[in-house]
C-alpha cells in the first residue's frame, strides 16, 4: 500500500508544477540526475556470471523516503540470498538508479536498465505513481516487474501481464480482515451504527466505500458517510458532526495527518467510539503515538502488510540481515519489508522455471502462489493479489497482528475501545 | 421544532468560533507575507518554509528539554527576524532590481534549499509537540474551544496587535511604512530604503518564526508541509488585497469561517469554497477586500 505515496503525493503535484516554472526559467535539464549504480553484495556466493537486476527507487525528491526504506529492503535480499549460495548457483547484482520521484525520469530508468545495462530481471519502484509509467516499460519489453507498493486500480486498468503487485490485496479489499473480525463478533458486541469519513485519496477512499458497503448488506445503520479534501487541516467541526451522529463504529480513511487531526480533535469534543478503525495513519509506528499520545492508541484497528512480530517464514532473517545493514534494533520500516517481499517473489519464479526467461516466470508466477515474510501470496490474470491484509490492533503500545491466525501475534483483542486519556 | 433550532443554532456559534481562531492564526502567518510585498515588491514564497523551520526548531527544543513551547514564540520571532534580515540583505537586495520574478524565483529557491535542509536535519517524518494541553478543551456552555486552537488563535491576534501597534507608532515602524508608501518620498525625509526594507522582511519572517512555534502544537509537521501552507498564505493575501495587513486580516477570517462552515456541512467542497471564494472576489474586486489601485506613473 502506498501509505506515504498517498501523504506525499499533493506534495509533489505542488512541488512538480514550481518546479518546472523553476526548470524552465533557469533552462536547466531535469534529467541527468540519476545516481550512480549502487552494486550490492555479489561477494560471497558462488560460481557464474551475476544475474543482473535492474531496479529504479525514489532515492531524492518526495519519496526518497519510503524509497529509501525499499532500497533497504532489496539490498538485505541481495546479500541474504548471495550468502547463501545466489539464484541458480549465481550471485546477484543489483543496479539501482535513482529516478527523483518523477514519473518521466523513472521511464528513462527502466528504458536504460532494459536495452543499455541489459539487466537480466526488474524489480518494481516504489508507488502507484512511478509504477504505472514503469510497467508499461516493462510490458514492452516483456520483462516481469513485480512490484512492492503500486496496487492503484489504475495500474490493473492496463490490463498488462508482465506486472505483479506484490502486498495481499488492492486497495478495495483492504478492509475485509476488519469487517469479518467484526461480523464475527457476538451480535451484543457488534456496532450498531457507523460513521464512514475519508480522505479523497485512491488508497483510502476505497477501503472505506467497501467497507460501508459491506457494513450497511450486514445490517449496520450508517450515521454519517463523507469524503474530504486531502488540502483539509482543521478537524474539529468534521468531528463534531461526527460525535452529534453517536456512532458505535468511526471508520475513517486516513492518510496520517488527517488521521492525527481527527483522533486529536475527538479526544478535545470528548468523544470516544466504541471501535475506531484508520487506514495507513496508524501503521506510522511512533510518528502516530508521539502524535496522539501513546495512552491514545490503545485499541486502534488498522490494516498492514506486514508485521515485525509475524511469524511468516524468513521474517526474523530478513529482520537480522537489515539490522546487521542499518544499525543494531532498528526495526523496519512496512516499506522495507515490501521491497523485500517482492524480491522474495521474483526469485521464486526464478527457481520455479529455472530459468531467466521472463515469459515463464510471468506463466508462473500467474499459475503459483509464493511464500514471502509478508505471507502467502498469488495473482490473478492481470497481476492482482489475490490475499487478505493483517489486520493490526494498537495494544498497551504496540502494533499486534489480530488477524488471520497464521499472522496472529496475540489473541487478546480490545473491544471495546478504552477511554481516551 | 424549538428544540432542534436551538441544537442548529449552537452548531452555527460553534462552527464560527473554530473558524474565528482558525482565521486569527491565518492571520499572523499571512500579515509576514503581506507586509514583506507591500515594503518591498517580494512575493515571499518561501514564508511557508520559515514557518515549518521554526515549527521543527520548536520540535528539537521542546523534545530535548521539555519547555513549555509558547516560551519559544519570542526565541524564534528573533532567530527568523535575524534569517530574515540576512537572506534580505544578502540576497533579496542585490536580485531585487531585476524584477519581482526573479525575486520570486529566488524565495521559491531559498524555500527549497531550507526544505531540503531540513530533511537531511529531521527527516522526511511527522513531528508533533505534544505539551499536556494538546488535547485539552475549555466549555463554555455547549461551546467546545480546543486548548491548542484557542491558545494559537488569541496569541496570533495579540501579535499582530503588536506588530500594527509597532508599524503606527514607532519611528523605525512608520520608517517602514513610509518606505512601503512612497520609497522615493521615504528617501527624501532620510529614511534608508535598505534598512527600513531588511527591518520588514525580518519582522515578516519573525511572524512565521512565532506561528510555526503555534503550528507545532496544532499539526503534526514535516518539511513538505511547508506547500500547503504557501498555497493557503498565498491566496489570503490576495484576496486580501496583495500589501494589505488589514486586508490579511479580514481575509484570513473570512476564509477561517468559510472553511469552518464548509468542512461542518460539505466537506468533499471545502477546498473548492475556499479558491472559489477568492475568485468570486476577486471577480468583483480586483484589487482584493482592501488593496488600492495603485497609480503606476507615481512610481
Amino acid at each position: 500500500m502506498d501509505h506515504a505515496g498517498g501523504r506525499l503525493r499533493r506534495h509533489t503535484r505542488v512541488a512538480a508544477v514550481a518546479a518546472t516554472l523553476a526548470v524552465a526559467a533557469f533552462g536547466l535539464s531535469a534529467c541527468g540526475s540519476s545516481s550512480s549504480p549502487g552494486a550490492s553484495g555479489a561477494s560471497s556466493s558462488g560460481g557464474g556470471a551475476p544475474i543482473k537486476i535492474g531496479i529504479s527507487l525514489p532515492l531524492t525528491g518526495d519519496f526518497s523516503q519510503p524509497g529509501g526504506e525499499a532500497k533497504k529492503g532489496y539490498e538485505a535480499w541481495a546479500s541474504l540470498v548471495n550468502a547463501g549460495g545466489g539464484l541458480l548457483g549465481r550471485p546477484v547484482e543489483l543496479t539501482i538508479l535513482d529516478d527523483a520521484s518523477s514519473q518521466e525520469q523513472v521511464v528513462t530508468d527502466y528504458n536504460r536498465l532494459i536495452s543499455q545495462d541489459k539487466v537480466d530481471l526488474l524489480l518494481g519502484t516504489f508507488s502507484s505513481l512511478l509504477n504505472y509509467p514503469a510497467s508499461s516499460v516493462a510490458e514492452k519489453n516483456k520483462m516481469v516487474l513485480v512490484a512492492p507498493a503500486g496496487g492503484s486500480p489504475k495500474i490493473f486498468d492496463q490490463k498488462f501481464k508482465y506486472y505483479f503487485f506484490a502486498q495481499q490485496a488492492t486497495a478495495p479489499n483492504q478492509a475485509n480482515p476488519f469487517v469479518q473480525k467484526l461480523l464475527a463478533l457476538p451480535a451484543d458486541q457488534r456496532p450498531k451504527t457507523a460513521a464512514f469519513v475519508t480522505q479523497d485519496d485512491p488508497f483510502a477512499a476505497p477501503v472505506i466505500a467497501s467497507m460501508q458497503e459491506q457494513l450497511k448488506a450486514a445490517g449496520v445503520q450508517v450515521v454519517y458517510s463523507e469524503t474530504y479534501p486531502p488540502e483539509t487541516t482543521n478537524f474539529q467541526p468534521l468531528a463534531s458532526k461526527i460525535a452529534a451522529a453517536k456512532p458505535d463504529l468511526i471508520a475513517q480513511g486516513a492518510v496520517f495527518e488527517d488521521g492525527v487531526g481527527l483522533v486529536k480533535s475527538l479526544i478535545q469534543i470528548g468523544y470516544n467510539p466504541k471501535i475506531l478503525f484508520q487506514t495507513s495513519a496508524p501503521t506510522n509506528g511512533a510518528q502516530y503515538s508521539d502524535a496522539i499520545g501513546i495512552d491514545n492508541t490503545e485499541g486502534v484497528f488498522a490494516t498492514v502488510s506486514w508485521s515485525e512480530k509475524a511469524p511468516t517464514p524468513g521474517n526474523k532473517e530478513f529482520i537480522a540481515e537489515y539490522q546487521k545493514q542499518n544499525g543494531a534494533g532498528l526495526v523496519p520500516a512496512e516499506d522495507a519489508a515490501d521491497a523485500y517481499a517482492a524480491a522474495e517473489v521474483l526469485a521464486a519464479a526464478v527457481k520455479g522455471t529455472n530459468g531467466l526467461d521472463n515469459v515463464k516466470l510471468q506463466e508462473w508466477l500467474h499459475a503459483n502462489k509464493v511464500t514471502t515474510i509478508l505471507g502467502e501470496l498469488s495473482w490473478d490474470e492481470i497481476g492482482r493479489p489475490q490475499g487478505d491484509f493483517l489486520l493490526s490492533q494498537w495494544q498497551k503500545g504496540v502494533v499486534e497482528i489480530v488477524a488471520p491466525d497464521a499472522a496472529k501475534t496475540t489473541d487478546n483483542l480490545v473491544m471495546p475501545k478504552p477511554a481516551w486519556k | 421544532m424549538s428544540l432542534r433550532r436551538e441544537v442548529r443554532e449552537v452548531q452555527i456559534v460553534q462552527v464560527l468560533a473554530y473558524g474565528i481562531l482558525l482565521g486569527g492564526m491565518y492571520a499572523l502567518l499571512a500579515s509576514g507575507v503581506t507586509l514583506i510585498f507591500g515594503v518591498l515588491d517580494v512575493v515571499n514564497v518561501a514564508q511557508g518554509a520559515f514557518l515549518v523551520m521554526s515549527a521543527l526548531f520548536t520540535w528539537q527544543v521542546w523534545s530535548v528539554t521539555g519547555i513549555e513551547p509558547l516560551l519559544l514564540i519570542p526565541v524564534n520571532a528573533a532567530l527568523l527576524f535575524v534569517i530574515g534580515w540576512i537572506i534580505y540583505r544578502g540576497m533579496v537586495a542585490r536580485v531585487a532590481p531585476q524584477g519581482p520574478s526573479m525575486t520570486v524565483l529566488l524565495m521559491f529557491g531559498i524555500a527549497l534549499v531550507i526544505e531540503g535542509t531540513l530533511n537531511l536535519v529531521f527527516g522526511n517524518k511527522f513531528k508533533s509537540v505534544t505539551p499536556e494541553y494538546f488535547t485539552w478543551s475549555v466549555k463554555i456552555g455547549d461551546i467546545v474551544l480546543p486548548v491548542p486552537q484557542l491558545i494559537s488563535g488569541v496569541l496570533a491576534i495579540a501579535i499582530l496587535g503588536l506588530i500594527y501597534v509597532f508599524l503606527r507608532v514607532s519611528w523605525a515602524g512608520r520608517a517602514v511604512r513610509a518606505t512601503a508608501q512612497n520609497r522615493e518620498g521615504a528617501a527624501l525625509v532620510g529614511i534608508s530604503h535598505k534598512t527600513a526594507s531588511a527591518l520588514a522582511f525580518g519582522i515578516g519572517a519573525a511572524t512565521a518564526g512565532a506561528g510555526g512555534v503555534l503550528l507545532s502544537i496544532m499539526y503534526p509537521v514535516y518539511p513538505a508541509t511547508q506547500y500547503d501552507w504557501i498555497a493557503r498564505l498565498l491566496g489570503i493575501i490576495v484576496l486580501g488585497g496583495l500589501g494589505s495587513i488589514p486586508g490579511a486580516v479580514a481575509g484570513s477570517l473570512l476564509l477561517g469561517v468559510m472553511e469552518a462552515f464548509a468542512v461542518t456541512y460539505v466537506p468533499q467542497w471545502s477546498t473548492l469554497f475556499f479558491y472559489g471564494t477568492i475568485l468570486a472576489i476577486l471577480v468583483f474586486r480586483p484589487q482584493g477586500l482592501m488593496g488600492s489601485v495603485t497609480r503606476e506613473d507615481v512610481v
